[in-house]
């Protein structure tokens, strides 16, 4: 229908330009959003905890740490509760047990982060960075122990199954495709994105954040006990930073290998950057970032024809890589729209004396 | 003020031991063998895990001190960690990875009383000893550095039995192999051979051959995640694929994941996956593999035996240094027609008929333009 179009000079080139990129998303809609997913939890556990005045650089290392307890607790668990996987995900007891390490890993290491920068005030940035050392560090460690046990792991969540007929929609059926046929780490992350997108808005405890984050004295002299949100905020992005991990191990793959976050944990921050603090700013932004992936992956695989592939080939597929990062420097110099953060992001808050 | 400093001090002692515990080379005294890593870790379930077992069998064999190793997190550290195996006067240090090759040879020319073996490479020298960018290979390796020894294998011919196996065991007529990069010679010979050997079975097969990156890097062998999202891209692009073999290390065997969950048949590579990837073992039909270990140790106990041979060792299906590992729960999905290509194909490999690839003179392929 449209092709005839396609031969027009420039024009042609852009309208298949975006054909193309229609094609990319369509086509691969469930690995954009499953690959958006540890991005998006890791930005909305920046954002939960920054949004109260926390820096919160060990993303990575909660995510690394909680995948490597995810993979090793489930599989014990699988041996000790054998089960034949749920009608729902897959579901088996040892990955709820399994997910519930995670969580569990991704709130102990919060805890940590949260004490060392809240109550003993000391520095955000080492702190998190000693605690993205300790979880390479121990994981690496405690993973070439166990490799000489060759024992199969807990298994993993298993993507929904969406009735064909909402897949053969016309026109919407690839969105219907992306965002249901996924594991139920990616669907929780949609929910949490959305609900936390409210509260953070709407609720008392999301007013309170935003000033803690802003002008702690100010909350304090109003009656919000600042210390204790922030604690709070803090190991509620440990949670979030668990369910990040455990997509690594139970619901995407099912192995624990070193160092197998590989950076997404500090891509996390750039979506928490790029999305303005904002939860589905963050989702989108790491939506942006696994799609951007996604394209520079098709070019390179399966290249359109014509003119239109000769050029994107003869970019060098680094580009397309860089790109997201490109964008995000681009949003924090302030040439697209600026994004500020948090007045207060990162100053250890002390209360003064009241006698 | 000082509980900040010692909260803080405390938890960086534990990161430093942390740290230090997974890359550890503590010096021991005795005959000393140190192994450098390629990009990646050390239990990667594959190339850099197999050859430590190597290591480590030829040091038991030979009744040394266990082996010590050096991870390298990125390629800048493999000299390093190299310099610092000469620096504790090691006797034989194993560096893994084609990656590796350059600092191997600067080591050992720098370095002549230390024995080199470097898995995954082949010295190329120019007349004056000098490693040669254009491959011209004027130099005698053997001669100029009489302290180092390649390893290399022909991996276009187990690459070539997997090829085989594989278009006898696609029901669409159309397979996939995905490498991690094309800048190793080892990925593009497996994948070249794969291709050959399934169009000898079928001459209208239809076959992907994909690189996850330009650059032996971390996206290349050592991301799970991304292995799995590239071969689901792939698939979703060409939906009737039903065979996968992955040439891509760690990344690899998140390929062979996305291959589980499509339910369609996976191939291995360098060891048998079967075995060392228990959860992708139900749909690894077979590896195309080198032997790493076997090979490894060998040149270990000839340094002792007094039989080391500098230059290149090349290896292949003669020697049965290659070849494909057992078939195990797949073994049904072989009929005799394709166990007698398999066999007809492994006995004109060794009689020398049969190419697996456009060989070029070095006994790789030729990558086609």
């Amino acid at each position: 229908m449209l092709t005839g179009l396609f031969d027009i000079p420039v024009l042609g080139l852009i309208l298949q330009l975006l054909d193309f990129l229609l094609n990319v998303v369509t086509v691969n809609g469930p690995v954009i959003l499953s690959l958006a997913t540890p991005l998006a939890l890791g930005a909305m556990c920046g954002v939960i905890s920054e949004r109260s005045g926390v820096v919160n650089i060990g993303i990575e290392g909660m995510m690394l740490a909680s995948a490597f307890s995810a993979w090793l607790v489930a599989s014990v668990a699988a041996q000790a509760f054998p089960a034949e996987p749920g009608f729902f995900f897959g579901v088996t007891p040892a990955l709820l047990i399994g997910l519930a390490a995670a969580l569990a890993t991704g709130v102990a290491f919060s805890l940590v982060h949260a004490w060392l920068s809240i109550s003993i005030r000391a520095d955000q940035i080492i702190s998190g960075t000693i605690i993205n050392i300790v979880a390479f560090g121990v994981t690496a460690y405690l993973d070439l122990l166990l490799s000489r046990t060759s024992q199969p792991s807990g298994g993993k969540f298993v993507a929904f199954a969406p009735p064909q007929a909402l897949l053969d929609l016309p026109v919407i059926g690839w969105l219907f495709r992306m965002v249901l046929a996924q594991g139920p780490i990616t669907m929780a992350a949609i929910v949490i994105a959305v609900v936390f997108q409210v509260l953070l808005f709407r609720s008392r405890w999301g007013l309170r954040t935003r000033a803690v984050g802003e002008h702690p004295k100010a909350a304090e002299t109003v009656g919000i006990d600042v210390i204790r949100l922030r604690y709070r905020n803090v190991l509620a992005g440990g949670l979030l930073a668990g369910l990040a991990g455990a997509w690594f191990t139970i619901d995407f793959g099912t192995t624990f290998q070193t160092g197998m976050t590989n950076g997404r944990g500090f891509i996390a921050l750039a979506a928490m950057i790029f999305g303005r603090w904002h939860p589905i700013g963050a989702f989108g932004a790491a939506l942006l970032f696994a799609a951007s992936g996604a394209l520079g992956t098709a070019i390179r695989t399966t290249p359109p024809p014509g003119q239109l592939g000769e050029i994107l080939i003869s970019i060098p597929e680094q580009v397309f890589s860089a790109l997201p990062y490109l964008v995000t420097i681009a949003v924090l110099a302030g040439v697209v729209g600026r994004s500020v953060a948090p007045a207060a992001d990162g100053q250890p808050y002390e209360r003064e004396a009241t006698h | 003020m000082r509980s900040r400093s010692i909260a803080l001090v405390g938890l960086a002692v534990v990161a430093i031991i942390a740290s230090a515990c997974s890359s550890a080379a503590t010096p021991v005294p005795g005959l000393k063998i140190g192994l450098v890593t390629d990009v990646g870790t050390l239990n990667d379930k594959n190339f850099n895990q197999y050859s430590w077992e190597g290591a480590q069998a030829g040091a038991s064999a030979i009744g040394a001190q266990a082996p010590q190793s050096a991870v390298s997190s990125v390629s800048a550290d493999i000299a390093k960690n190299i310099q610092s195996f000469v620096d504790q006067k090691y006797d034989v240090i194993v560096t893994v990875g084609f990656a590796a090759g350059s600092d191997t040879i600067k080591a050992a020319k720098a370095n002549k009383g230390i024995k080199f073996i470097g898995v995954d490479q082949s010295p190329c020298l120019d007349a004056s000893g000098v490693e040669d960018p254009t491959f011209g290979c004027k130099g005698d390796a053997a001669a100029l550095l009489p302290n180092l020894v390649g390893i290399q294998w022909k991996e276009q011919q187990p690459g070539y039995l997997a090829g085989i196996v594989a278009a006898s065991i696609s029901k669409s007529g159309h397979i996939a192999a995905i490498g991690g990069t094309a800048a190793v010679p080892a990925v593009p010979n497996y994948m070249l051979g794969y291709a050959s050997g399934a169009k000898s079975v079928k001459s209208s097969i239809k076959v992907e051959l994909q690189y996850i990156s330009p650059a032996p890097d971390k996206a290349a062998f050592a991301d799970p995640a991304g292995g799995t999202a590239f071969a689901k891209q792939l698939l979703a692009k060409f939906t009737d694929v039903d065979v996968l073999f992955q040439v891509a290390g760690l990344t690899g065997n998140g390929v062979l994941q996305a291959a589980c969950d499509a339910k369609i048949y996976g191939i291995g590579v360098d060891v048998d996956q079967f075995l060392s990837t228990p959860d992708t073992a139900k749909c690894t039909v077979v590896s195309a593999e080198k032997k790493l270990s076997k090979n490894v140790s060998d040149q270990i106990q000839k340094v002792k035996a007094g039989t080391f041979k500098a230059g290149t060792a090349k290896l292949d299906i003669g020697s049965n240094d290659v070849g494909l590992s057992p078939f195990h729960d797949s073994a049904s999905l072989i009929t005799p027609a394709t166990q007698k290509l398999i066999d007809d194909a492994v006995a004109a490999m060794k009689a020398g008929t049969l190419k697996a690839c456009d060989e070029n003179a070095f006994g790789g392929c030729n990558i086609p333009k």
